[in-house]
This record gives C-alpha cells, sequence and structure tokens, in this order.
C-alpha cells in the first residue's frame, strides 16, 4: 500500500513536472521566434526603421503607412476604391509610401507577400500590388494562390524574368514577413487594412471607403 | 439527498475537470499555430501596454495547454481549477470593459481576435460562456478530489 502510494506520488510529481517542461519551453521559444531578425533577406526597397515595409519616394514627405494583408477583403475593397489615387500621389512623388504586408490570415498571405516583395526587386511593386487584389479569391485560405499562382500573376504584369520565377520559386522573403509582422505588432496594428499619415490613424469608418474623405484626409496630412 | 451527492461529488469533479480542461487546451492550440493573431487580440482590447499585451498574446496559449492537461490528468487540480476560474474572470472583466466603451473586437477566445465589424460582437455570449466556464473552476476549487485521477 505504501509502496503504491509513493508510485502514484511519483507519477503525479513527473506529470507536474512534464506539464511545466512544456509550458516553460513553449513560452520561450514563442517569445524567441517572434522577434525580428535583421539578418533575414530583405527586398531592396525595405526599410528597417520603417517597420520593415517597402518604402516608395523615401525621401518625400509626408508618410504614409498601409498595413495589409492580401487575403483581407477589406483591403482590396480599399484598393479599388482609392488605390488608384494613392499610385498617382505616388507615382508623382507627392508622399513617401510605406506598403507592410501582413499575414495573419494564412499561409497564402505569406506567398502573396514574397511574391510582392520579389515584385518590389524588380521596380514592379505597384503592379503587383493592384494585381494581386484582382486576383484574390473568394473566400480566404481558399488554396487559390498555390503553386504556380504567383508565377501567372507576375505575367498578367509582364513580369516575366528568371530572377522573379525564382525569388517566387525559393520563397526568398518569406523570412521578412515575419519581421513585418512583429513590427506591426508593435505599432499597435490590430485589423487590415490600416492606415496612417506621419503615424496618426485615418478614421477606418469614414475615411478609407469614401474617395472624397480620403483625399481630404491626406490632404489634411501634408500631401499637396 | 445528501448521499446521492455525496456519490456523485467524484464524477461532477470529473466531469468539470474535463470540461474546463478540454476547454483551455483547445483555446490554446487554436491559437499555437497564428501567435501574431493572438497578440493582436489581446492588444484589440486596449488594456495593457503594446509590450505587455504582446508578451501575454504570446505566452498566454503556453499557459492554457499547461492548466488545461493539469486538469484532465487531474494532478494539482485545486490549484488548476483556481487558476482556470481566475483566467475566466480575467477575460470577462476585459471582454465587459470593451464592451462598455464601444470597441468591437473578436475576443480573441479561440484563435480569432482584432477589430471586427461591429454587427459581428458576441460579447454577451462569450461572458456567459466564460461565467460558466468559471463556475466549473470553482466547484473544482472546492472539490478537487474526483475519478481518474492522477493524484489521489
Amino acid at each position: 500500500m505504501a509502496a503504491n502510494n509513493n508510485g502514484d506520488k511519483g507519477t503525479r510529481n513527473l506529470v507536474i513536472a512534464m506539464v511545466a517542461f512544456i509550458v516553460a519551453v513553449g513560452v520561450i521559444f514563442s517569445l524567441i521566434s517572434n522577434r525580428a531578425n535583421s539578418n533575414y533577406a530583405v527586398p531592396a526597397a525595405v526599410s528597417e526603421a520603417d517597420g520593415y515595409g517597402i518604402v516608395l519616394n523615401p525621401t518625400s514627405t509626408p508618410k504614409i503607412d498601409v498595413y495589409l494583408d492580401y487575403q483581407c477583403p477589406a483591403c482590396k475593397a480599399f484598393e479599388l476604391i482609392n488605390g488608384e489615387y494613392l499610385n498617382e500621389v505616388i507615382a508623382q512623388k507627392k508622399a513617401k509610401v510605406v506598403f507592410h504586408p501582413l499575414t495573419f490570415i494564412g499561409p497564402e498571405s505569406i506567398i502573396a507577400a514574397n511574391a510582392a516583395a520579389c515584385a518590389a526587386d524588380e521596380n514592379k511593386f505597384v503592379d503587383m500590388n493592384l494585381a494581386l487584389y484582382k486576383n484574390q479569391a473568394s473566400s480566404e485560405n481558399s488554396g487559390k494562390w498555390q503553386g504556380d499562382a504567383m508565377l501567372a500573376v507576375g505575367d498578367s504584369i509582364g513580369l516575366r524574368s528568371d530572377s522573379f520565377k525564382k525569388c517566387v520559386a525559393d520563397g526568398k522573403y518569406v523570412k521578412w514577413t515575419g519581421n513585418v509582422s512583429v513590427a506591426s505588432g508593435k505599432a499597435n496594428i490590430n485589423s487590415t487594412p490600416t492606415i496612417r499619415i506621419d503615424g496618426k490613424d485615418l478614421d477606418r469608418n469614414t475615411e478609407y471607403s469614401d474617395q472624397a474623405k480620403f483625399k481630404a484626409a491626406l490632404t489634411a496630412g501634408g500631401v499637396k | 439527498m445528501g448521499d446521492k451527492l455525496k456519490i456523485a461529488q467524484p464524477w461532477l469533479t470529473l466531469i468539470c475537470r474535463l470540461v474546463l480542461g478540454g476547454v483551455l487546451i483547445a483555446a490554446g492550440v487554436l491559437k499555437i499555430g497564428n501567435l501574431q493573431k493572438s497578440a493582436m487580440a489581446v492588444r484589440a482590447y486596449e488594456l495593457l501596454p503594446i509590450s505587455l499585451a504582446n508578451f501575454l498574446g504570446y505566452s498566454l496559449p503556453w499557459v492554457e495547454i499547461g492548466i488545461g492537461l493539469l486538469l484532465v490528468t487531474g494532478a494539482l487540480v485545486r490549484f488548476a481549477g483556481f487558476v482556470g476560474a481566475i483566467t475566466m474572470l480575467a477575460f470577462i472583466i476585459a471582454i465587459s470593459q470593451a464592451w462598455a466603451r464601444g470597441l468591437s473586437i473578436d475576443c480573441g477566445c479561440f484563435g480569432g481576435g482584432g477589430t471586427i465589424d461591429p454587427s459581428q460582437t458576441k460579447y454577451l455570449s462569450e461572458i456567459i460562456r466564460d461565467i460558466g466556464l468559471m463556475a466549473l473552476g470553482i466547484y473544482l476549487y472546492f472539490y478537487p478530489k474526483g475519478r481518474f485521477a492522477i493524484e489521489k
């Protein structure tokens, strides 16, 4: 009877120790792997100081930050309503615009963000950005962006170079997407799209889906 | 009647352990695969400084799994039940303040999280669910000994 009790106590302590070990290892592992790593490969247009985002017009002011996920329907809606004007602002160098492709919706977000980064290396980010939204599936995590999907999207904007294809196939910038996520976490981004001008949030309820209000918000923020 | 309760109690304890423990393990496992979203869920409550919210987002899923495992195996049941109840109380407070302040967020309890459309908030059902789970934790604090437990 006494031996049985000692055996029970031993099993119990073992179970408790194992649980404690799992929790400790898990927490430590999660904390370590959710930090930005400046050794990861990043596209040439990326700036660590700007949250590892893809920067257009680095020397212009004011600064507009666009946080997005390529699988996010609301982001597609924003692009279709206000993307054209934002692209004009970029082309006319009226603002520094930083794109932060987030990847929390699922693995296909990572595939798309990587492709967008590869396109940035070939100076075709803006076109790729729009092309990805137009190619967005009707539901999230649908499997549409597996296989050669990104090569087809690249092809649709005239992007057919070997370097682009290799970049996509190798997943060259997949680790970079982790840096983008960590940085956006520190910037307190809790939904997509989120648009800020010189660090100040635009009003998502009124200014994202209305062309006139969006323009007015940018003008008020210093875009000439 | 008292005798019937005496016979039933070890089984009730087992049921409480399995339900609360199972829910906690499921909640933790569903978050582990997307810790960025878990951190986003905590930030969206606008209750904690960002770095603390992120830390909680990364570590809470593991704690849920740990407490859930203790409950399911029946080790340190009183402690685990207590922690489980306190955790539920914290969620109830967090969801209630989000509701009162007019935030529209997903509670993030099972892997979702962040800002959502106001018409999609489910605060009342989330609070009721967590009150129920808290009750299980409280019961286990007072009646930790039950059937099929590692500790006798």
